[in-house]
């Protein structure tokens, strides 16, 4: 059994935010939170990069109201084209009702498909859950996590500033 | 953060402590101990379940003509059914999208089962007009499939756009849903004692951990997600108004319609959230969470999309008369005079009538009497709807085919059972999944500096 990290416990959000300001400023880096809901403050301090999902929503949303308007193009113009009285076969403003809907499906796919493959979800496994303390039920823990794999990381060192920090409980989490 | 000023509910009551909260809620679901009236009331719905089967298996076997539609009205309570529920369903999204993206701390203990109930009134809304097809066999035909017809749908016709717009909705409305389920499935994951409900939740919550980096990601796509509901919404009862204003029947053929569509929309879900809210509220004891700040809010939003669809009653005869065209104004005093009359004065007298009542605080603030009012309200806008169908193709351009929709029971049979398997899939959401978001509250009560 190798060590994947040490969790620390705290009894409320602000403890969280303060000692993980506190190990960075120690100079850790690997380290996650989890809390039970969502904390603004932890992006900056444990450096989450901005997410690039955006711009997948943004693709996503193009792509599927360019592919069913080329569908419907395609499908007039070259597959099916029926002459109605000389009216032109390819007359888009009928045909932008249907790319705006599939333009907002495919937007919402990519954004709900893309979250979940940015955050490695499904992940039925994560060596977090080996934590006895570690229960996302209670919902009054607020949990910080440094690796194993940290260079600062060391064993003693690290489980005593992870007290003076104020944690309640530090564990040590099998990988 | 919004304070709530001195003389309006609080948005959150009293104090709480995190594990309360998500034991108050999850609790619900976990124990399974519910109230002897909630499965009396599950047992009722599930009647209606029993006769909405029935009526369709007959409405297939015998042909659409059995729900009395003829020439000249071939468009029945199958549409207005239709229409009513896809409104009811817009009012979900509206509180759940656009309160998040306008910040409005209200929305934290409602938006889940709202969005629930959108759910499972685009799931009624969708049977109908494939029910309506006559040959519902067949409904795939609209959609783009390579196929041994050699046929493509026509794209230009408002038909095709709607089987696009509630496949859509359907779609992103339970992404929606499911997405803001994530983080609660967690919770019930890690409440669960017994080894099923362990895995079921387990299974459902994909390893949802609350880790910070996941939380970064999961806010902004959930908003983003959100943004793109709210253009969604409109654009869904606006296209399906466009099934109707792109014929040149008279009563059928007017630009109000499609705002005019979306306020009913709005005015009926309303209704329909507080006709579900109320005694959600009083039954589980969680006042304190769904507050009378909310139902407040609700009625004020009731009452705004009112005078939307009161303009658009004024602006519908209004036009009907400067049209200057002869069909339009015999079908307009027809609809007001005909044989719809009694109709079309109930529904003026509960759209437009008793919606007024909500102007006094005191009426929106009396649960029992708001709770009548959105009653009213649900049963003034199927009239609208109904009536809206009905009276043009009724009174068209060839007065000696004008003719009458007559009612069967089979309208009925279909409509009460629509409505019983809507609260037969609430009650069976209420009892299988979180009907108030968890992490939300949470985080409400967080900012709120209400934790104990």
């Amino acid at each position: 059994m190798s060590l994947y990290g040490l969790m620390a416990v705290f009894a409320d959000p602000e403890a969280l935010v303060e000692a993980a300001r506190g190990m960075r400023e120690r100079g850790y880096r690997h380290m996650d939170a989890f809390s039970p809901f969502p904390m603004k403050e932890l992006d900056e301090i444990l450096e989450i990069p901005p997410t690039r999902l955006p711009w997948a929503v943004l693709a996503g949303g193009i792509a599927g109201a360019a592919l069913v308007y080329t569908l419907i193009w395609y499908s007039v113009e070259i597959d099916y084209p029926i002459n109605v009285g000389g009216r032109p076969l390819h007359s888009w403003p009928p045909f932008v009702v249907i790319a705006f809907e599939a333009g907002i499906l495919g937007a919402a796919l990519a954004g709900f498909l893309g979250m979940l493959a940015a955050n490695g979800l499904p992940r039925y496994y994560h060596p977090i859950f080996n934590a006895e303390r570690f229960t996302y039920a209670r919902g009054g823990r607020f949990y910080l996590l440094v690796e194993a794999d940290d260079p600062k990381y060391r064993k003693g060192v690290t489980k005593g500033q992870l007290t003076r920090l104020g944690a309640e409980i530090v564990e040590e989490v099998e990988a | 953060m919004a304070k709530a000023s001195a003389d309006s509910p609080a948005v959150l009551r009293g104090r709480h402590d995190f594990p309360e909260i998500s034991g108050r809620i999850g609790s619900i679901v976990l124990n399974g101990r519910l109230p002897r009236h909630f499965w009396t009331a599950f047992f009722l719905c599930f009647l209606l379940v029993l006769l909405l089967l029935y009526s369709i298996t007959y409405l297939i076997a015998v042909g659409v003509g059995a729900y009395g539609i003829d020439i000249p009205v071939a468009w029945g309570t199958m549409i207005s059914n239709f229409v009513w529920w896809i409104g009811i369903g817009h009012a979900g999204t509206l509180i759940s999208a656009v309160l998040l993206l306008l910040r409005q701390p209200w929305r934290a203990s409602i938006n889940r089962f709202a969005e629930a109930m959108t759910l499972f009134a685009v799931a009624m809304a969708g049977l109908f007009p494939i029910l309506h097809l006559g040959r519902p066999w067949f409904f795939y035909w609209l959609l783009p499939l390579p196929n041994v017809h050699m046929h493509w749908p026509q794209w230009r016709s408002p038909l095709v756009w709607d089987f696009a717009a509630i496949a859509t909705y359907a779609t992103v409305s339970l992404l929606f849903w499911y997405m803001g389920l994530l983080p609660d499935l967690a919770v019930l994951r890690d409440r669960a004692r017994s080894r099923p409900a362990q895995l079921f939740y387990g299974i459902l919550a994909l390893g949802w951990r609350g880790s910070a980096y996941h939380w970064s990601r999961y806010t902004i796509v959930y908003f983003l997600i959100a943004a793109l509901a709210t253009p969604l919404v409109v654009s869904v009862h606006s296209i399906v108004s466009l099934d109707f204003t792109f014929a040149i029947t008279p009563g059928y053929h007017s630009t109000i319609f499609p705002p005019y569509f979306v306020a009913g929309a709005l005015l009926s879900g309303f209704a329909m959230v507080l006709t579900i809210a109320i005694p959600l509220r009083w039954a589980f004891s969680i006042e304190d969470l769904i507050t009378l700040r909310h139902m407040d809010n609700a009625a004020k939003l009731m009452i705004a999309a009112g005078m939307v669809v009161a303009y658009g009653y004024v602006s519908e005869a209004f036009f009907a008369w400067y049209s200057g065209e002869p069909y339009e104004r015999a079908m307009m005093a027809q609809r007001a005079l005909g044989p719809y009359s009694p109709l079309f004065w109930t529904m003026l007298s509960l759209n437009c009538g008793v919606l007024q009542l909500l102007w006094f605080r005191r009426v929106r603030r009396n649960m029992p009497l708001l709770f009548a009012i959105a009653i009213a309200i649900n049963i003034g806008m199927w009239i609208e709807r109904y009536i809206i169908v009905v009276t043009g193709p009724s009174r068209d351009y060839l007065p000696t085919s004008w003719g009458e929709q007559s009612l069967t029971w089979l309208d009925f049979g279909i409509l009460f059972g629509s409505i019983g398997t809507f609260f037969a899939l609430v009650f069976l959401f209420i009892r299988i999944l979180p009907a108030i978001t968890i992490f939300e509250v949470e985080e409400l009560a967080e900012e709120e500096g209400k934790v104990r």
